[in-house]
């Protein structure tokens, strides 16, 4: 067993080092990661091998700083405008409305929950987990396909009706639904491409899906706050946040829910999670949804993380249960077999999550400053260009080389981000919903799954 | 109920089929999967899908009531329905009025509320503030008192047993049907062409056919049938929930046209019903899972199965919303507004009466 106080250290390095990181627009931990390790290969000393938990201690500390700091980029820095109606979540209502510190604190308090949450359930996670996997492993596809097909079944029209004829009130109600239907078709037909064509150099490995998520995403966002020229109010900071017992608990229930979800069906990110969830719990008010976005968050990005950490020997068939990309491309490093570990590692969650509550105050205090005195488009405009530099420079920060081959990986990347931001701006621009962009990832995992893959890779042409 | 929930609930009840189970499990015995499963939840949506991105585009309305974004006219507005309520008292037939929104940008909409009164028998609208998209009220953009409030009385009386306040800002406004019944009384029907053909069982049966032959087509006639029946129940399962809330149906349409009343047990929108019926659902499917598997993983008995993980949890969770929960019903913010609006107007004709009485 290591030495804890070494563990301990090095998952306050990761908390740290996120907590101030991941205020940047568009920086992803499972990105970081990748730079992390290739540093690594470069750096033998970054890590010490013969303790291998400090390497995971410390990507824990970043994944739950990550949960709870990705509110400010989000929120403070990548509003979406108004037009962007039924995408527009509450929290960006809570910033129209000069309340953005509130609704950034009430989501860090969310994530505190979801610790709590994990730590209530670590008894699940030990005996009924291992179980239940068994039951729903060969089902997972099906399971998928359910999602997909509520995704899509779920959206309602947006049109206002009206309209001489029968044919021009279902052209303007439709507008919305066949933007989306498109959105999700297309997004699936690229995410077919990425999993099958490696359009990204070999040594992105995992960071293949970086330009992709940044161009869905974060460009798309980006670039609808710069042309919709929005103004942002003045934000108010308050000393006390208003919530009682019975608005956590609304708030937590969904949040749960949606994390647990999330970090157990491949796929599905806590976005998907979240929306169903919600839709279970018929909850309205939006501070519910705003907690619950933070509580979702966390038990996503921390419960898929610490899945790994379940002993294999928990499992009939030793293998553990690998969730999410960040268990991916750290399980060739370590498989833990002590129940120690997974308490360990919980304890350096706590912490994580204890120090990130108190920076996102921090954090959101001089970026609400920032906003004041930087118009708003401007620090757009920053935030696209700090992307566009990451997204350029990610194989050469891979590489630890600043070569023309990776020059060259560079401007594939950045071409692959331009073809997802236009799929990105769909959503936007036609007011659907942006979950339909996750059928990049979820369409090719549910075909796979059930054993459509390589048919459907040979009929496309991409075998 | 909500959508989720009968999407759910379709699936759940084609988990009870063991070919099915077995079919979309198929990849453990080395063949491709099934999606059949899903066709439950897909049927279980379906009467919703159709009503709410088909059917309501094709109903036509005898009065279509858009009022001005720039200067609307609540006494107009009033008066516009009153008159569908009073053609309907006057004709004895079923007379429809359609709402519209007041969008006055691309983000900017008038907020309206509309309620019809049971005690003085008037149809009162009500402007209230401009508000964003995102329904954040514009604080002082409501128009001055006298440009507020619309009454209209209506010739008739209504019958009136769970009303609410519409409140229309965004995207779309609703639309409502008014009949005399038999004791002579209006009746209003919200969505009239909500739950109407679209909830019958033999539409259900009638849709499952195209899936049957379809499904046989693909896979075999000895299979085929098995799809059909899960579309039938899924779709079915459907109408059988609705039942349970105040609007009910028109279960056997063409048949018999009209919407039957729900056993009003709860509303559709009533978080905890539908959450209940949602995790009902996920530990049906589990116990189906399990039971169909070829190796199940537990062997309790169903009475213990369903005892521990679904009727104690649920007690559990009542027993927290008994406690915490809310007491009374929550209003939504533009019927709040309203209010204020309306009891404004009371104070300044109790005002002015006074004023007359000093004279």
């Amino acid at each position: 067993m290591e030495s804890w106080i070494e563990v301990l250290l090095y998952g306050l390095a990761g908390t740290l080092l996120g907590g101030f990181l991941f205020v940047v627009p568009s920086i992803h931990f499972l990105n970081f990661s990748g730079v992390i390790i290739a540093l690594w290969g470069h750096y033998h000393g970054l890590f010490p091998i013969e303790e291998p938990l400090t390497l995971f201690a410390f990507f824990m500390g970043m994944v739950v700083s990550f949960g709870i700091m990705n509110t400010i980029p989000s929120m403070f820095l990548g509003a979406p405008d108004e037009s962007a109606v039924f995408v527009v979540l509450p929290g960006a209502k809570y910033m129209l409305q000069g309340k953005g510190y509130e609704a950034a604190m009430l989501t860090g308090i969310g994530g505190l929950l979801g610790i709590f949450f994990l730590a209530l359930f670590t008894p699940f996670f030990f005996f009924a987990l291992p179980k239940l996997h068994i039951i729903l492993g060969p089902h997972m596809h099906w399971i998928l396909g359910l999602i997909i097909v509520y995704m899509l079944m779920s959206e309602w029209p947006k049109g206002t009706g009206k309209g001489e004829t029968w044919w021009i009130k279902l052209k303007g109600a439709w507008a919305n639904l066949f933007a989306g239907i498109a959105t999700f078709g297309l997004s699936a037909f690229m995410g077919f491409l990425i999993f099958n064509r490696t359009m990204v150099p070999v040594s992105m490995g995992f960071q293949g899906l970086l330009p992709v998520f940044v161009g869905l995403f974060a460009v798309s966002s980006l670039i609808s706050a710069i042309l919709s020229k929005q103004k942002i109010p003045h934000q108010h900071i308050s000393n006390d946040i208003d919530l009682d017992y019975k608005t956590m608990w609304k708030g937590w229930m969904p949040g749960c829910i949606g994390g647990t979800l999330a970090a157990y069906l491949p796929g599905v990110t806590g976005g998907i999670g979240g929306l169903i969830a919600g839709h279970a719990c018929a909850q309205r008010d939006d501070r519910i949804f705003v907690m619950s976005q933070g509580v979702s968050k966390v038990v996503y990005y921390t419960g898929q993380f610490l899945l790994f950490f379940i002993p294999v020997t928990m499992f009939l068939k030793g293998s553990g249960l690998k969730r999410g990309g960040m268990a991916i491309n750290l399980s060739p490093f370590y498989k833990p077999t002590l129940l120690q570990e997974y308490f360990f590692i919980f304890g350096i969650v706590v912490m994580a999550a204890c120090i990130s509550f108190l920076l996102l105050s921090f954090n959101s205090k001089w970026i609400i400053k920032l906003i004041a005195k930087v118009p708003y488009q401007k620090l757009s405009y920053a935030s696209l260009a700090i992307v566009v530099i990451m997204v350029f420079f990610m194989p050469a920060m891979i590489d630890g080389a600043i070569n023309g081959e990776t020059m060259l990986s560079g401007l594939q990347v950045i071409l692959i981000m331009c073809v997802s931001t236009c799929l990105g701006l769909i959503p936007i621009f036609y007011h659907c919903r942006r979950s339909n962009c996750m059928a990049v990832i979820i369409v090719p995992i549910c075909i796979s799954m059930a054993g459509y893959g390589p048919p459907l890779v040979n009929f496309l042409g991409l075998g | 109920m909500k959508g989720l929930t009968h999407f759910m609930s379709g699936a759940a009840v084609a988990s009870f089929f063991l070919p099915a189970v077995k079919m979309a499990g198929a990849e453990q015995i080395g063949g491709a999967s099934s999606f059949i499963l899903c066709l439950g939840g897909l049927f279980g949506i379906m009467p919703d899908t159709m009503d709410f991105k088909m059917g309501q585009f094709f109903t036509k309305s005898e009065y279509e009531i858009d009022p001005d974004p720039m200067d609307p006219d609540p006494q107009e507005m009033a008066e516009g329905l009153g008159k569908a309520i009073d053609q309907a008292y006057d004709t004895n037939q079923t007379v429809q009025a359609q709402m519209y929104p007041m969008r006055l940008g691309a983000d900017l909409w008038r907020q309206y509320v509309i309620n019809f009164d049971g005690k003085t028998n008037e149809v009162v609208i009500v402007i209230n503030e401009i508000v964003t998209t995102s329904q954040v009220p514009i604080l002082g953009s409501e128009p001055p008192p006298k440009k507020r409030v619309g009454r209209y009385k209506i010739k008739g009386d209504f019958n009136i047993t769970h009303g609410r306040p519409s409140v229309v800002d965004i995207m779309s406004g609703p639309m409502y049907g008014f009949f005399k019944n038999e004791d002579g009384k209006m009746e209003i029907e919200f969505l009239p062409w909500h739950r109407t053909w679209s909830h019958s069982y033999v539409l259900g049966l009638f849709m499952s056919v195209p899936v049957w032959l379809i499904a046989s087509l693909i896979a075999g006639w000895q299979i085929g049938w098995l799809y059909g029946l899960i579309a039938f129940l899924g779709f079915s399962v459907h109408l059988t929930e609705d039942l349970t809330g105040h609007m009910g149906g028109s279960l056997l349409w063409p048949f018999v046209k009209p919407r039957c009343n729900g056993l009003s047990l709860f509303r559709a929108s009533n978080p905890h019903a539908n959450f209940s019926i949602d995790y009902s659902a996920v530990v049906i499917i589990l116990f189906n899972l399990n039971r169909f598997a070829p190796t199940p993983m537990f062997t309790l008995s169903p009475f213990k199965y369903f005892l521990y993980c679904l009727i104690l949890p649920l007690a559990g969770y009542f027993a927290i919303v008994k406690i915490f929960g809310e007491k009374g019903k929550k209003k939504k913010a533009g019927v709040i507004a309203m209010e204020k609006a309306l009891a404004r107007e009371e104070l300044e004709y109790e005002a002015e009466e006074h004023m007359a009485g000093d004279m």
